[in-house]
């Protein structure tokens, strides 16, 4: 009996069978990983963050984050890394080392740089500017969640959820409200996951039949572009360097997720001479920075940090976030078709918040049901390609303002 | 509260400027070296179209039509994530 005892001490079972939330949150974590593996939702994302989940609240496998007041030291000082991976074990080795130093979300975003083409934008660069109409979410929720109860860093974070970037609004949560993490990215993964579903729910709302059917390839031809690009090469390669360098002057805040977006995607352009380097920021360095990201966001969702009101407040508001943005984008549209002879479908604004290519798949295909010759893909990724700008922006100006 | 909502007023004001700031650098940095470019290193026979694609690129018709057979072909639950020239 005694040996009984002793075994049924060593195991987890008794921790969990004292700590229901523990249960609660593994199931949680089985639903993450069901809807990325079975039903394909974000797999990169959401199985190694419903992993790091189940990981992080199992009793006694030393797995899940800490908050930093206990790796905090007296005189503002905070133990190395050995004493925290000593002390705490090697998941917060490495959420200290790599996501608290705001370290991986920019190394994605090198990868996405690599893996993004400019050149829609700049065949279309006057549909960049629908990129910064759908940023309004991010500021505009921020007031509801003021009035909720979150503190202005708190409400800063969950609004970046309406960028509808995963690496921006972990970046800006880091830096704004670390404690909030784990709900921010779960949010703005299953958000930017269900984009198929909130696009058409926003724009069936906001558009008319009409407005569906504007034909942008019928509206270039009766209203051609003044000039055509005789070296889109040069230009691209070109690009990334002026735009790095003005940017990092007008809002230095956004360079660590702007410049890596735009040096990734500099050495994609250049060609041959650095694909090498292109090959590795899309492969091997995205998917390891992917897996480390992903676990370590999931092992800081303990039952305690998610089971808490504030968690409601991140999924209701970070879906009125996203609403928010794809309606300024499409209001943009519409505002600006009142006064301009080149009319602009309205799905070009909807893909104004970042998700890409996804939001501009979804229009494209919605563009395409109300009228079967009404190819968007090229036009909404203009808008889509200058929100992942506009959202690295905005996120600079929280961090910036608020931080 | 209340100053939070200052906050808030700023914020809404100060970030939305700062984006559209942005975004009109990125037309007015694209506008501009498009035509250094076109003056100064244009190539023949280089997307001359302008809505040709370069290499690597594909035309926007020949991707819809490959995200709408891979949609197809795996009822729905297929994402294009690559294409790449060969």
């Amino acid at each position: 009996m005694e040996i009984l005892r002793q075994l049924y001490d060593m195991t987890a079972m008794g921790e969990i069978g004292e700590t229901p939330g523990v249960l609660l949150m593994i199931l949680i974590g089985a639903v993450l990983l069901y809807l990325g593996i079975v039903k394909k939702y974000e797999p990169l994302l959401l199985v190694p963050i419903g992993f790091g989940i189940v990981l992080a609240n199992l009793p006694g496998g030393s797995m899940d984050v800490v908050p930093s007041e206990m790796v905090e030291l007296p005189g503002h000082r905070y133990m190395n890394l050995f004493e925290i991976a000593s002390e705490y074990g090697i998941m917060n080795f490495v959420y200290y080392s790599l996501i608290k130093t705001g370290f991986l979300p920019p190394i994605i975003f090198m990868g996405v740089g690599a893996l993004t083409d400019f050149g829609p934008m700049l065949r279309n660069l006057r549909l960049a500017f629908f990129g910064a109409a759908a940023q309004i979410g991010i500021f505009g929720v921020f007031f509801g969640a003021i009035a909720l109860g979150f503190s202005p860093k708190e409400a800063g974070s969950l609004g970046i959820i309406g960028g509808a970037d995963g690496p921006t609004a972990i970046y800006t949560t880091i830096l704004l409200a670390p404690h909030l993490l784990g709900p921010i990215a779960i949010a703005a993964y299953s958000y930017m996951a269900l984009v198929p579903v909130i696009v058409p729910l926003v724009a069936n709302r906001l558009m008319t039949k009409n407005e569906f059917r504007i034909n942008m390839k019928k509206q270039d031809k009766l209203y051609p572009p003044k000039y055509k690009i005789k070296n889109i090469k040069t230009v691209k390669i070109i690009f990334p360097i002026v735009l790095g360098v003005a940017v990092a002057i007008l809002v230095p805040s956004s360079v660590p997720l702007l410049g890596m977006l735009l040096f990734g995607n500099l050495i994609k352009e250049i060609g041959t001479a650095t694909s090498r380097l292109s090959d590795a920021a899309t492969g091997p360095i995205m998917n390891t920075a992917t897996i480390f990201l992903g676990l370590a966001v999931g092992a800081t969702m303990t039952a305690k940090v998610f089971l808490d009101f504030k968690t409601l407040g991140i999924i209701v508001g970070g879906f009125l976030a996203f609403a928010i943005s794809i309606a300024g984008g499409i209001l943009a549209v519409k505002g600006y078709n009142l006064i301009a002879k080149k009319k602009i479908n309205p799905l070009v604004g909807a893909t104004g918040l970042s998700a890409v290519p996804m939001a501009s798949r979804v229009a494209n295909e919605l563009g395409l049901k109300h009228d079967s010759s009404n190819h968007l893909l090229q036009y909404c990724m203009a808008s889509n390609i200058s929100g992942v700008i506009g959202s690295a922006v905005a996120a600079g100006v929280l961090i910036s303002i608020l931080g | 509260m209340t100053e939070s909502f200052d906050q808030a007023w700023v914020l809404l004001g100060v970030g939305m400027v700062t984006v559209f700031s942005v975004l009109l650098l990125v037309v007015i940095i694209g506008n501009t070296l498009i035509f250094f470019v076109n003056r100064f290193l244009s190539k023949e026979a280089t997307d001359s179209s302008g809505d040709k694609p370069s290499v690597g690129e594909l035309h926007s018709a020949k991707v819809a039509a490959i995200v709408a057979g891979v949609k197809k072909a795996t009822g729905g639950r297929g994402n294009v994530i690559e294409i790449r020239k060969k």
